[in-house]
């Protein structure tokens, strides 16, 4: 372990190859730069799936540019895994179709579609070493031995584990064992990468390295990458766009900042960001007369308390503030930079976030506050 | 024994006596090697008879020679049922792991309920003993269409389904320690067919967990006796039938034979062991 953690917290600048083309300097789809974007590099039109009973997928649409990163969404068994799955080629679909660089290649087997996956426990072949399992794909394409070391020593250093080349995976840490994975993946140059929570089984602290990293790479190679994660943190920093899945459909698409700020609808305030979703009726004491939609939803950044004890210190209220609302601090809860208090007000308990500015501006349980809302930052649904 | 343990627990632990503890063999220790002369002894006392030129009237044998193992491993009817029996037991194990390494992988990928029938069909050989399931065997396969009853034959098919059980479980157990579903996967991905998947990735990662059955099983094979001695007996005379056809001849020369189908059974038993004790360091490395 000791070794670990020196390795993969090495210096971030030599993270990349030093000369990023050379990692991929045959002609494969993976060299062009994501520069040369062309629309709709992977296009998916009306996937769908059930099994047995339940319908996982449904009516799935999507446009992915190449050179793209997008991940999938969702809370377990909305359905993302299956999705990417079923791009692989390892599920089958009862519908729809798949198409990558205009060629269809929904009826074809996995080894024929040009995908790479990264597997969330790795799948790393424990009777090989690290350099064996990373040729293992070349070795099945038939690729001259000589080509082959030569590919693999590239993939190798790219993902800084060269040192590593002779080890059997039982001998590498979790985070070494996913960069084997993804090398392995990497070295038959897939027109996609796809990875299934490929950072879940790994500890906090290698997991945010390994993220950069990840990032880092797929943008050297310029390669489209389709990510699966139920860890919205991790979508939103490592994301070009943000599927939002939620019980087999795709919810929202977009941006993460749009994500994040703007979520299309009730299911997705709910699992963005820790949105409060009120009935309109709830929402009234903290928003006033002008509310009239079904439900609303308040980020819990965008509320603000204002201690009505004596001699508290005051905050900084919004530019459109809200009428306020008198509520009492149920719960404190440090999360480090943030402080995350609930806060019973007007019948509904609030979630509040207030930055860790100090113990100075902690506010006490069961003092009593003026719950005063953005206005600006508000979101109205319609059901 | 069980005061003195009670002593030696109740005892705070800052005021142990090593030096006392050292000075005295621990009661365990005692019992265990206890056990293992009462266990040793007819094994050692026969390796005297073995290794005895003769051993009459006197307390201690008159004097040591290798004779009677020269004699034994030059007499052309041992060198036979030797070869009898190696060629029954390889042949045994080789025609199961053909049929239920197969059988494992695809109860373990494809078929999961095949695995509950596979475990209930494993414990036939446990539950009906080698006397009554022989006498079966001898009336179906005496006469008929088949009649296989004297020929290396059905010792070899009889053998396979004493042998599945071990075999069996070692491969199922070995399959459930890789992930293989998701192996086959990447591996797929990556453009080897089911086929190379399978001797490539699969083959390889439950190979430990096959050889310990196959030595395992082998020792036992070897030293089996109802089955061979009721179905063929003289026709194919195998090493234990030698062994009870010899009982007769000079206790020396007995002696020596089981002293070496003893040595033989734990040659292989110590093998299949080392095997095991390998992949549990390996486990627990990672």
């Amino acid at each position: 372990m000791t070794t670990l953690t020196a390795d993969t917290l090495s210096n971030d600048a030599t993270l990349l190859p030093d000369t990023p083309d050379t990692a991929c300097d045959d002609a494969g789809p993976v060299a062009s730069p994501a520069s040369a974007a062309a629309p709709e590099y992977l296009r998916l039109e009306g996937l769908a799936k059930r099994f047995g009973e339940t319908q996982v997928l449904s009516q799935i649409d999507a446009e992915i540019a190449k050179g793209e990163f997008v991940t999938l969404l969702g809370p377990s068994g909305c359905g993302k895994s299956t999705l990417l799955r079923a791009i692989a080629g390892l599920n089958q679909l009862d519908d729809g179709r798949i198409v990558v660089d205009d060629e269809e290649i929904t009826a074809l087997p996995p080894q024929q579609r040009g995908v790479g996956m990264v597997f969330q426990h790795y799948a790393l072949f424990p009777n090989m070493r690290v350099t064996d399992n990373v040729a293992f794909g070349l070795r099945m394409q038939k690729v001259p031995q000589e080509e082959r070391r030569r590919r693999v020593d590239e993939v190798l250093r790219l993902v800084e584990l060269q040192a590593h080349a002779d080890k059997f995976p039982h001998q590498l840490s979790g985070g070494q064992c996913q960069r084997v994975a993804l090398a392995r993946a990497l070295v038959v140059e897939p027109r996609i990468l796809l990875m299934d929570e490929p950072l879940s089984a790994l500890d906090a602290r290698i997991r945010g390295h390994l993220r950069e990293q990840l990032r880092d790479i797929q943008q050297t190679l310029g390669l489209t990458t389709l990510f699966v994660t139920h860890d919205q943190e991790e979508a939103l920093m490592m994301s070009d766009r943000i599927f939002l899945m939620h019980d087999g459909r795709i919810l929202q698409q977009g941006a993460a900042e749009e994500l994040y700020t703007r979520p299309s609808g009730r299911h997705a305030a709910g699992f963005m960001g820790h949105y409060n979703v009120l009935l309109g009726d709830q929402a009234r004491p903290l928003l006033g007369d002008s509310v009239d939609s079904a439900r609303v939803a308040l980020r819990p950044e965008t509320l603000y308390l204002q201690p009505l004890t004596e001699g508290a210190m005051s905050v900084a209220l919004p530019v459109r503030p809200g009428p306020g609302c008198r509520g009492v601090i149920r719960r404190r809860q440090l999360l480090g930079n943030i402080v995350r208090y609930a806060v019973a007000c007007a019948g509904v308990v609030l979630s509040v976030d207030a930055l860790n500015r100090g113990s100075r501006h902690l506010l006490a349980k069961e003092s009593e506050v003026l719950v005063v809302v953005d206005l600006d930052e508000v979101q109205e649904f319609e059901e | 024994m069980l005061q003195n343990a009670d002593l030696t627990l109740s005892r705070p632990r800052g005021f142990a006596l090593p030096v006392l503890r050292l000075s005295r063999p621990s009661p365990y220790a005692l019992v265990v090697w206890g056990v293992f002369t009462l266990l040793a002894l007819p094994l050692v006392a026969t390796l005297g008879y073995a290794l005895a030129s003769s051993w009459g009237a006197t307390l201690l044998p008159d004097g040591l020679t290798l004779k009677w193992f020269l004699e034994l491993w030059s007499t052309p009817r041992f060198q036979w049922a030797f070869a009898r029996s190696m060629l029954v037991t390889v042949g045994a194990l080789a025609l199961s792991l053909v049929l239920v390494v197969p059988v494992a992988f695809l109860a373990h990928t494809r078929y999961p309920r095949l695995d509950a029938w596979m475990n209930g069909l494993i414990l036939v050989p446990f539950a009906v003993p080698p006397v009554v399931s022989s006498v079966g065997l001898l009336q179906l396969y005496a006469g008929g269409p088949l009649p296989l009853v004297g020929t290396p034959w059905i010792l070899m098919f009889t053998y396979v389904t004493i042998a599945l059980p071990f075999v069996y479980r070692a491969i199922a157990n070995s399959l459930r320690t890789i992930e293989v579903t998701s192996l086959m996967e990447a591996a797929q991905l990556l453009g080897a067919t089911p086929f190379k998947t399978f001797f490539l990735v699969i083959l390889p990662n439950i190979r430990v967990g096959v050889q310990v059955a196959v030595f395992l099983s082998f020792s036992f094979l070897v030293g089996e006796f109802v089955f061979a001695n009721m179905l063929v007996g003289t026709r194919f005379e195998t090493l234990q039938v030698y062994l009870n056809n010899m009982r007769g001849a000079s206790g020396h020369f007995t002696s020596a034979l089981v002293i070496t189908l003893f040595l033989f059974t734990l040659l292989l038993t110590w093998l299949g062991n080392r095997q095991a004790g390998h992949t549990i360091t390996k486990e627990a490395r990672s």
